[in-house]
């Protein structure tokens, strides 16, 4: 029963949350789609929270999409244990990497005045998600490996079978309580998600990745952000 | 009247859907007349338990176990102290169902679920060759299921292991008494986790002999030198991975602080 609720009910309920909120925000807010800048209150401690915590999460993202696209693929690369290896150790650096920066993200809003005051709840809500979801990733990682396999033999099948519409919960139902605790806690980032900064993410075209660096200044009066 | 109430009648074989229900979820713990695998031959079930107590054990064995009751404590001794799982999606009429198979087949004289459904051929070199080459991988299986190292490890795989997501399957020779329990296993895993992809990817009788011969042979081998710490240096593997990268980024912009404000400030004075 509990098996159904997480891993179907909730599911549906927070892509429901996402696709109605974000389009709504997007029609109606426009302009909130950001995730305002503060390099320009503060620019040396944010490179070594904002840089690894971007490259780092988005390599693991691309890993999980693989698993979920590719899963067959993906199989037959860790069917060679030296290309296991690489990938299993390449995707944990990467989230160490995106748990250091979040880490220094936090420090750096909590312990400076000027960054405090334009830190909203939302974004203290987010950042405590994205910590228990590293945290408990990277506990599956260690524990319960080797997930870039397992991830495309059984937890593929179940994202599938949501898309579907036929949950088939059996494949997860079974799974340690960490690995389910990560996909609880993924399903409710993704349905805050449209209530906070990180609706940035869904803002085209993204060249953050290879454009040369900027400086940033903002130009929306506070009260009204 | 009064017997057709009582229940279905024990001559008629009962459906096909029971069959394959008993085949995918209990055939490879149990026999119906071919001896004790990793639980009990089924044969007679219904005539040394009633059916009250099957229905309580059935519903949920863990919780029974746990709850003293001297039955259920018992079968758990008997059987290596491991627990039957709980079949997901069990109900009353289903528990019915398997029983009344059960009673069916026990009184024929050789019942559908008697025999090992493997060859008896002995095991050679060659399967243990092959169960090593199934189990890491290096060798596919043909319908498509993932290799064992996936989700476990035994004690001749290098570097970081196998996976942890399963248990270690060093001494599981050992442990389930050979390799008749392990085939039956085997040909229809029933763990929760394993039981919804291979039944989907089943795995081929020849490619079990292969696992099963591997695993025989792994369990010789087990306690000559235990590993574990294997997550500890794969902790240190990724903190080593990530600094190197902290320290790439930081060559890679060193400029970052000098690059915008410096250049113009040049620009202006040229």
């Amino acid at each position: 029963m509990h098996d159904f609720l997480f891993f179907a009910v909730l599911p549906y309920s927070s892509l429901a949350i996402f696709f109605l909120v974000t389009i709504q925000r997007y029609r109606q807010r426009t302009f909130t789609y950001t995730s305002l800048s503060s390099q320009f209150l503060e620019n040396r401690w944010q490179f070594w929270a904002s840089v690894p915590f971007h490259y780092g999460i988005l390599g693991v993202l691309a890993l999980h999409a693989a698993g979920l696209l590719l899963p067959r693929a993906l199989l037959a690369w860790n069917n060679d244990l030296i290309r296991l290896y690489v990938l299993e150790v390449g995707s944990l650096g990467m989230a160490l990497m995106a748990l250091f920066g979040l880490v220094n993200i936090m420090l750096r809003r909590a312990r400076n005045p000027r960054l405090r005051a334009v830190t909203t709840f939302g974004d203290w809500v987010i950042y405590v998600l994205l910590l228990i979801q590293f945290l408990t990733g990277i506990a599956v990682a260690l524990f319960h490996g080797w997930g870039s396999s397992w991830f495309a033999v059984s937890l593929s099948p179940w994202l599938w079978s949501l898309f579907r519409l036929q949950p088939e919960v059996s494949f997860v139902a079974a799974m340690p309580l960490l690995v389910k605790a990560h996909i609880v806690n993924a399903f409710l980032l993704i349905a805050v998600f449209p209530f906070t900064r990180l609706v940035h993410i869904l803002v085209v075209p993204n060249q953050y990745l290879w454009r040369k660096t900027q400086v940033v200044l903002w130009n929306l009066s506070r009260t009204r952000s | 009247m009064a017997f057709l109430a009582a229940g279905p009648l024990r001559s008629q074989a009962p459906p096909s859907d029971v069959y394959d229900d008993f085949r995918n979820n209990c055939a490879s713990c149990h026999t119906i007349g071919g001896g004790p695998l990793t639980g009990p031959d089924l044969k007679g079930l219904t005539e040394r338990t009633d059916r009250a107590w099957l229905h309580r054990f059935l519903s949920d064995p863990k919780a029974l176990i746990d709850a003293g009751d001297p039955r259920a404590a018992q079968l758990f001794q008997e059987f290596r102290g491991s627990y039957m799982p709980t079949l997901p999606g069990m109900t009353a009429e289903r528990i019915d169902a398997l029983i009344d198979l059960i009673e069916y087949e026990s009184g024929l004289e050789k019942s559908a679920f008697a025999g090992m459904r493997l060859p008896e051929r002995p095991l050679t070199e060659a399967d243990v060759l092959r169960g090593q080459a199934l189990f890491l991988g290096d060798q596919p299986l043909a319908r498509g299921g993932p290799a064992c190292l996936h989700c476990h490890s035994t004690v001749s795989v290098p570097g970081f292991g196998g996976g942890r997501l399963g248990p270690d399957l060093s001494t599981v020779y050992a442990r389930m008494e050979g390799r008749k329990a392990l085939g039956a296993w085997l040909m229809a895993p029933p763990s929760p986790v394993m039981a919804p992809v291979f039944q989907r990817h089943p795995l081929e009788e020849e490619e079990v002999l292969g696992l099963v011969a591997f695993l025989q042979e792994e369990s010789r081998r087990a306690g000559v030198e235990p590993v574990q710490g294997r997550e500890v240096d794969l902790l240190l593997a990724g903190s080593s991975l990530a600094a190197l990268v902290l320290v790439a980024f930081d060559f890679l912009w060193r400029r970052r602080y000098r690059a915008t404000r410096r250049p113009l400030l040049e620009s202006t004075r040229r």
